[in-house]
């Protein structure tokens, strides 16, 4: 029976020794660091909080050098991030005048009927465009898998079949936090989401992101200032019905009850579960079975901690 | 009157050794919520705030304080406000512009050093100082051959800690980039930024003018120079994004109307702008009051007032409202939004100084090029 857990950013409360120690691991353990890019290959500190052995699976790295020696590969990896980014900016445009209008319907004040209808309607429309935005990024996906697939690069396909071995060999798979965007799209170029879905795992931060079925990017006190939060990708879809919110404390600002409240009729009937440093969430067959310091957003904008039923 | 000196003179007039601890004692200028107060000591006939605030009288008068060699004004200053200043002591006729011996903080510029009246609040920003965390990038010289100014010149290049040829990157040219490094602190900036994730890795070239007064008054040559032969260099050497909105143009004063022309000769060429405090002059009705110097200047803002359009995607600027500029930039705003233009307008408590713009590269860089945050949790 395959279990997930999701951590909080492991510094300063780390609580990934604590998660494996409630499993019985007895196989190898593989990692994945991709979201370190640069500094994948750090996993010193990693190892020693494990206390066993760790075979990281160097995706980072791996994914680099096939791009240095397969310049049609990277050319095409190219152009799928080119037309992805392009397409963020795309959406963003639309997103940011329907987020302010749904935000200024619901900073209205009044019960009527009338209200309530173009309150639902508005943030149906934002709903609607993450949609689309889901079904454009699946195409780029699509397109790039059917053409990617033309391609006689039998290093490469070598080297994913090695990486899908050692994660179906492994008892339990550690992914990493860091750059979400990176470690999602190591994951799908080396093709690792399918055996993913069979095993058990332990995700922390950006990590737990990509376990679900939408990328949420959120941040409210960036330098530039609050922004509205934005589908990035869909994730593996190994966790359901769950947005994870890493930092959450941090990130969010939950004075701004308007602004908590629009986040969660959004991603309704997700559930936005906040994970900060401490935090754990398990699920096994799709039920959560254990939750400790996680909060989830309410339709009122309050969070309410995630207890399990 | 500030309580140190009320205190320094509540038994009469005070002996030598009370002045001594007095200026021991405390720090100068002495700074309370919604006034400083600024003390010279020495023997004078006269002595002078020079602050070149606009709005106020560039020369305000110090007075005596009685049966000592202290000098002391106090004026209204607005929390987290910043200025530069010298003393000008008026000796047997003789004027001289002197430092603020009581204070030790001093920022620099080409023409030299001055005194820094920081008001009750500021602090100079975390980001903008040296931080052993932060990896540091590397500064390479790049010679770029071309016809423009026909000769070759040096272009510094910064290359973000962890560079690799495999990526692309952002490229940011700073005008007067030499002295944003020495007075702006500008490496700093970037290594934290880069390091915080609030900009991205980027490469950046500063730039430095032969002849300012010439190259950055709106002279075709400048322009031609930026777009057809050091972006076009940079881009044979280096990773870039093939992208004109991953292209900025950053410049204070005139380093800002530099930036402006340049990206009015090529429009959209570098989609991002960084103008800090630009000498935008205009005339609306008769001749400017601006030297000579400011013609081309005026004739260029005056063209782009009467037949504005579209020059980047998006622009930030920057002012102090201690400046005159302020004035110039304001008016600009409204203009540029007019076209469709994403508009960053942001005001300071502060004058035409390295300082201020160093203030305000992290608004201005990040939302400019909003860094990897977005996308990293740790």
């Amino acid at each position: 029976m395959a279990v997930q857990i999701m951590l909080g950013p492991q510094s300063p409360h780390a609580n990934l020794k604590h998660a494996i120690d409630s499993l019985s691991v007895k196989g190898p353990i593989v990692s994945i660091t991709a979201g370190w890019r640069d500094s994948e290959a750090e996993t010193e500190e990693l190892q020693s909080s494990v206390g066993s052995p760790v075979e990281d699976l160097n995706l980072y790295q791996l994914a680099e050098e096939i791009f240095s020696r397969e310049p049609q590969l990277h050319a095409l990896q190219r152009e799928r991030q080119d037309k992805l980014l392009e397409l963020q900016r795309l959406y963003r445009i639309r997103l940011t005048p329907a987020m302010a209008a749904a935000r200024k319907l619901m900073r209205e004040k009044g019960e009527s009927d009338l209200l309530r209808l173009e309150q639902r309607a508005a943030i149906s429309q934002v709903r609607a465009l993450d949609r689309h935005h889901l079904q454009r990024i699946a195409a780029i996906h699509q397109d790039f898998d059917r053409r990617r697939a033309t391609l006689l690069i039998p290093g490469a396909d070598n080297l994913r079949q090695t990486l899908q071995q050692k994660m179906a060999d492994s008892d339990l798979v550690l992914i990493a936090g860091g750059h979400v965007a990176v470690l999602i799209n190591r994951i799908r170029l080396f093709r690792l989401g399918d055996v993913l879905l069979q095993k058990t795992i332990i995700a922390w931060s950006a990590g737990a992101m990509v376990l679900g079925e939408r990328i949420v990017l959120f941040h409210d006190d960036a330098p530039q200032g609050k922004r509205d939060a934005e589908v990035l990708d869909a994730g593996l879809g190994i966790v359901k019905n769950i947005i994870p919110l890493p930092q959450a404390e941090s990130r969010l600002d939950w004075s701004n009850r308007n602004r908590m409240a629009l986040f969660s009729r959004r991603f309704a009937p997700a559930k936005c579960c906040t994970l900060d440093s401490g935090s754990m969430i398990r699920l096994e067959n799709d039920r959560m079975t254990a939750a400790n310091q996680s909060s989830m957003i309410m339709r009122t904008g309050r969070k309410k901690a995630v207890t399990v039923r | 009157m500030n309580p140190a000196v009320e205190s320094l003179y509540r038994e009469g007039s005070p002996n030598p050794e009370a002045v001594d601890n007095f200026v021991q004692q405390n720090q100068f200028p002495l700074v309370e919520p919604g006034r400083v107060t600024f003390v010279y000591r020495g023997k004078a006939d006269e002595v002078h705030l020079r602050s070149w605030i606009a709005g106020l009288n560039t020369a305000q008068p110090l007075e005596p304080l009685q049966g000592s060699d202290l000098w002391a004004l106090t004026m209204e200053l607005p929390e987290k406000s910043r200025f530069e200043y010298k003393f000008e002591v008026v000796t047997n006729g003789a004027r001289k512009l002197v430092l603020d011996d009581l204070n030790g903080v001093f920022a620099h510029d080409p023409f030299g050093a001055n005194s820094v009246c920081q008001g009750y609040g500021y602090e100079r920003p975390g980001w903008s100082q040296h931080d052993p965390a932060a990896r540091s990038g590397t500064l390479t010289t790049l010679k770029i051959a071309g016809d423009a100014f026909m000769e070759t010149r040096d272009v510094e290049i910064y290359l973000p800690a962890g560079f690799r040829r495999s990526r692309t990157y952002p490229l940011l040219v700073v005008h007067d980039g030499l002295d944003y490094l020495r007075y702006a602190d500008l490496k700093y900036v970037l290594d934290n930024l880069i390091h915080r994730l609030e900009i991205p890795a980027m490469i950046v070239a500063l730039t430095q003018p032969s002849d300012r007064l010439v190259e950055y008054t709106c002279d075709q040559r400048h322009a031609r120079f930026l777009s057809e032969e050091l972006l076009p260099a940079i881009a044979a050497k280096f990773p870039l994004l093939d992208d004109s909105n991953a292209r900025g143009l950053v410049g204070a004063s005139l380093g800002g109307v530099a930036a402006l022309h340049a990206a009015s000769c090529y429009p959209r060429n570098f989609g991002q702008l960084l103008l800090q405090s630009g000498s935008f002059a205009f005339s609306d009705l008769g001749r400017h009051k601006k030297e000579p110097v400011f013609d081309p200047v005026v004739r260029f803002v005056n063209e782009y007032r009467n037949h504005p359009f579209v020059l980047a995607d998006k622009i930030y600027l920057s002012c102090g409202i201690y400046e005159s500029l302020i004035y110039e930039n304001r008016s600009l705003v409204p203009l540029l939004q007019g076209q469709g233009m994403q508009i960053f307008f942001e005001e300071a408590r502060d004058a035409h100084n390295w300082e201020n713009w160093r203030d305000r590269l992290r608004q201005g860089l990040s939302w400019l090029f909003p860094g990897p945050l977005w996308m990293v949790y740790e």
